[in-house]
């Protein structure tokens, strides 16, 4: 099997706080690789490091030192200008309060990614109703999010996340603000996505539910992965208990 | 306990809490200065100039109460927006609306009365430094102007304590009033405004309508009279509100509709701005009618004073007139550019001066001639001796030429040999036009004190064009005083109400912005962004109000008749003003950056 590594993170350590204050070490010596295509979960309790982790890798954040390579391009390196292309040009988000402009209709914050590109508009467009007809949300584009159900805006979101074909798809918690029904029809959406467009996707969550469609799963506690499971070949019904497991022991 | 928290939600934002205070101060205190000018007995007694502007200053006083309690308004709104979070949490908590209450009132009220004490004493010190400043620039003397005066320190403060208070009891009412989620999550809220294009065309229509209605009526306040301005203060207030309403959103709405709205933040842009502008709507016709009154009081004032030298020919043949020139006055004289000087020997006895008629036929005495309609001076004529005797001799300009503490002597032109026989005090008067009054103003200046310290003439008199201006400066340097201040006075407290209008949203584009950053979004393409909304949000009442100025200066048409002109030079005094408008907006822009922009580095 030859794939790409699409995400690879060395000795990764971030601490809070500068160096005459309160010091927090939030993340110890994190190491982790995402191939291309893969659906990685993140799980792990309150205040164990999950959304640092993730904005180390989405550059929304600096680490304190340690590597991390996205999509070929070495972030730590990064600086102003180049950190905010990067977002807009590799990195999709979904976040759990969704983060929709409320004075942009759905489409236009959909097309936001691509307009900050100066794409052509007819592409834009093209590209907007595509991914509109992935999610089914064609006939809610010209609404505004405040006409827009919790599990229709947390589409958009995704949608918007996914337009501009990132390399790889990063949420934390996106199904936290939703209902059972609209979180299982994200989840649903997102592994099609992730099987279609053979998109890399990144979900940071602490419920077994959402963790049970990802192929592989990192376990993280205190700022260290502790442990990570596979789902292999097993249904997702059978990978959910073995994450209850998990979780289980892990938690002692 | 609650008012320990309250008081760390202050600590937390105490630059924005400075900010306010000091436009609180600043707004206070121009109001004393103003008070202290308008109520001041004695001073006004004193001076002839002022006194006939006092219904300019009651004009004024009018619309600086209106403004400032428009500003004490949108400064108000300002500090709920920055307290309404931390109120709200404070009642989920479970503190008791009594006790929130207590502390939204005694904020406000303990804000303004502070800022009120500030503004007067600062009112004070200004009133003294730059009252004076601003008259002695514009070459006025003004008498009995004393900067402490208690009935403005009382007007002052009454009229600001009591608005505070009405501010604090409004606080109260929206807190206590409002549920606690809307607090908590009053900035989240974004009304999308609905565009109804048949009624919105309507609305164009009827604007549009009252506008012409309201310009009609300042060009034809000679046919109206007073009528006209209140009449088209109404319609125009009206017509820039309906037009703002109707045409704003619909441009905008096209232009999101167009490939251009497409690229970059342009549709993050039209998107802020669509609902912003729809609240600020009413905001903004006010600001663009203050705008247009500020710059249209400076304009009219500096226009009188700054076109005089334009009109000086007119008052008089002879820019200065004097007697048995001295070696001193010789010197000055020869730094001045002629265009004419004639010297003539009088014999003064009883009531009579007497002339040599030999002189007039070397030199003839010039006069003005008028156009046929006697308004607009065309050149200087000359008449036979013959003539001038019978006509010429009687005119003002001339007779001037003669005078003691009671009037003029009565002229008479005799023939040489007459006149070497004729007794009587002899003495020479010299008279001279200068080609260019405003270049050698100096000069004749030192020329006219001189003579004035020299001879004596009725109090009541003015002889040759330099003593006219030097009255008629008095004069309408009082109006352009009055003009300059309100003017600065409107500007910057219309401007800081769009400063708090706008700064009052921070809060939630705080959150946009988080949000672009997050998706990527350079700083500098977000910082961009930011000035372009505000720009926008600032040229509108602009332009607005340049256009109301440009029509309203017609009102003044009748009363600067040609050769002056409301519209002359006014692209000085818009440049002036604007430049002012234009630090305001950086002013805005810079704590707004400040506000809104996130960080690199943090969650
Ligand atoms: N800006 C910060 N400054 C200081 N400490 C921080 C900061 N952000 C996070 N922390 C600390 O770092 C640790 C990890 O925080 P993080 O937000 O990554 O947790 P999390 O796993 O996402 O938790 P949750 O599931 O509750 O979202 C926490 O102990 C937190 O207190
Ligand atoms: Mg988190």
């Amino acid at each position: 099997m030859t794939t790409n590594t699409v995400v690879s993170v060395n000795g990764l350590e971030k601490t809070y706080g500068k160096a005459n204050e309160r010091q927090y070490r939030a993340l110890k010596d994190i190491n982790l690789t995402v191939e291309q295509g893969e659906f990685v979960g993140i799980m792990g309790a309150s205040g164990s490091g999950k959304t640092t982790l993730l904005n180390m890798l989405s550059t929304l954040d600096v680490p304190t030192s340690g590597d991390v390579v996205v999509n070929g391009h070495d972030v730590t390196q990064m600086r102003g200008n180049q950190l905010a292309d990067f977002r807009a040009q590799e990195v999709g988000f979904i976040f759990q309060d969704f983060n929709l402009l409320e004075s942009l209709t759905a489409e236009e914050n959909i097309g936001l990614p691509l307009a900050l590109q100066g794409t052509a508009s007819q592409v834009m467009d093209q590209a907007i109703h595509e991914v509109a007809a992935t999610l089914s949300i064609s006939d809610l584009l010209q609404k505004y999010p405040s006409e827009l159900s919790g599990g229709q805006k947390q589409r958009v979101a995704a949608a918007r996340a996914i337009v501009h074909h990132p390399a790889i798809l990063m949420g934390d918690e996106p199904t936290g603000a939703l209902d059972s029904t609209s979180a299982r029809e994200l989840l649903d959406l997102l592994t099609t996505i992730n099987r279609e467009q053979a998109m890399s996707v990144l979900l940071v969550t602490h419920d077994p539910f959402s963790a049970s469609f990802c192929q592989r799963i990192l376990f993280i506690k205190d700022g260290e992965i502790g442990s990570e499971l596979r789902r292999g070949d097993q249904d997702r019904r059978e990978f959910y208990q073995e994450i209850l497991n998990e979780l289980g022991t892990f938690n002692e | 306990m609650l008012g320990k928290l309250a008081l760390a939600g202050i600590k937390n934002r105490r630059r924005d809490y400075l900010v306010l205070l000091a436009g609180l101060t600043m707004s206070a205190a121009i109001f004393y200065m103003f008070a202290n000018l308008a109520t001041n007995q004695a001073f006004i007694k004193a001076n002839a100039a002022i006194r006939s502007a006092n219904v300019i200053f009651g004009f004024g006083a009018v619309l600086l109460i209106i403004i400032t309690v428009v500003y004490l308004m949108y400064a108000n709104s300002f500090l709920l927006s920055m307290r309404q979070h931390d109120y709200g949490l404070f009642m989920m908590l479970g503190a008791t609306r009594k006790r929130v209450g207590q502390l939204v009132f005694l904020e406000t009220l303990i804000l303004g009365t502070v800022a009120t004490a500030i503004g007067i004493g600062l009112g004070l010190l200004m009133s003294k430094f730059l009252v004076g400043f601003l008259l002695n620039l514009l070459g006025l003397h003004l008498v009995h102007l004393t900067s402490f005066y208690v009935p403005a320190i009382l007007a002052t403060a009454v009229l600001y304590v009591g608005l505070f208070i009405l501010a604090s009891v409004f606080n109260l009412f929206r807190l206590t009033r409002t549920t606690v989620l809307k607090l908590l999550h009053s900035d989240s809220e974004a009304n999308q405004p609905q565009v109804k294009p048949g009624r919105q065309f309507i609305q164009a229509i009827l604007g549009i309508l009252s506008l012409a209605v309201g310009y009609w009526a300042l060009a034809n306040i000679k046919v109206l009279m007073m009528s006209a301005i209140p009449l088209a203060l109404v319609t125009i207030t009206i017509g820039t509100y309906l037009l703002f309403k109707a045409t704003i959103l619909m441009v905008i709405r096209q232009l999101r509709r167009t490939a251009w709205s497409k690229k970059h933040l342009n549709g993050f842009l039209l998107g802020q701005l669509n609902f912003r502008v729809y609240n600020y709507t009413r905001m903004l016709t006010i600001v663009s009618l203050l705008f247009a009154m500020a710059l249209g009081a400076i304009t009219v004032g500096s226009g009188y004073h700054r076109q005089l030298p334009r009109v000086v020919d007119h008052f008089s043949g002879y820019s200065v007139a004097l007697h048995n020139v001295s070696g001193k006055e010789e010197k000055l004289i020869d730094q001045l550019h002629i265009a004419h000087q004639a010297t003539y020997t009088q014999k003064r006895q009883g009531k009579v001066v007497a002339y040599n008629a030999a002189e007039f036929e070397r030199q003839p005495f010039e006069q003005q001639r008028f156009s046929k309609n006697g308004q607009k001076l065309i050149g200087y004529d000359t008449q036979s001796l013959k003539t001038f005797k019978k006509s010429g001799i009687k005119e003002m300009d001339f007779m001037a030429l003669a005078l003691n503490g009671a009037g003029p002597y009565a002229p008479q032109i005799l023939s040489a040999s007459q006149f070497k026989q004729q007794k009587g005090t002899k003495m020479t008067v010299t008279v001279i036009r200068v080609t260019n009054f405003t270049r050698d103003m100096a000069v004749l200046k030192k020329l006219n004190k001189i003579e004035t310290s020299r001879f004596v003439q009725p109090a009541y008199m003015t002889v040759g064009s330099y003593q006219s201006f030097e009255m008629m400066t008095g004069f309408f340097g009082g109006f352009e005083f009055i003009g300059y201040f309100l003017g600065i006075a409107f500007l910057a407290m219309l401007a800081s109400c769009l400063m708090f209008k706008i700064l009052s949203g921070a809060p939630g584009d705080k959150q946009r912005y988080r949000m672009l950053f997050k998706i990527g979004v350079r700083q500098s393409k977000m910082r961009q962004g930011i000035a372009k909304e505000i720009g926008i949000l600032f040229l509108i009442p602009g332009i607005m109000g340049v256009i109301d100025v440009l029509f309203g200066l017609q009102m003044f048409k009748p009363l600067m008749a040609s050769p002056m002109s409301p519209y002359l030079g006014i692209g000085s005094t818009f440049l002036i003003f604007i430049g002012l408008y234009v630090i305001y907006y950086f002013i805005t822009l810079a704590l707004y950056w400040r506000i809104v922009l996130p960080q690199a580095t943090n969650d």
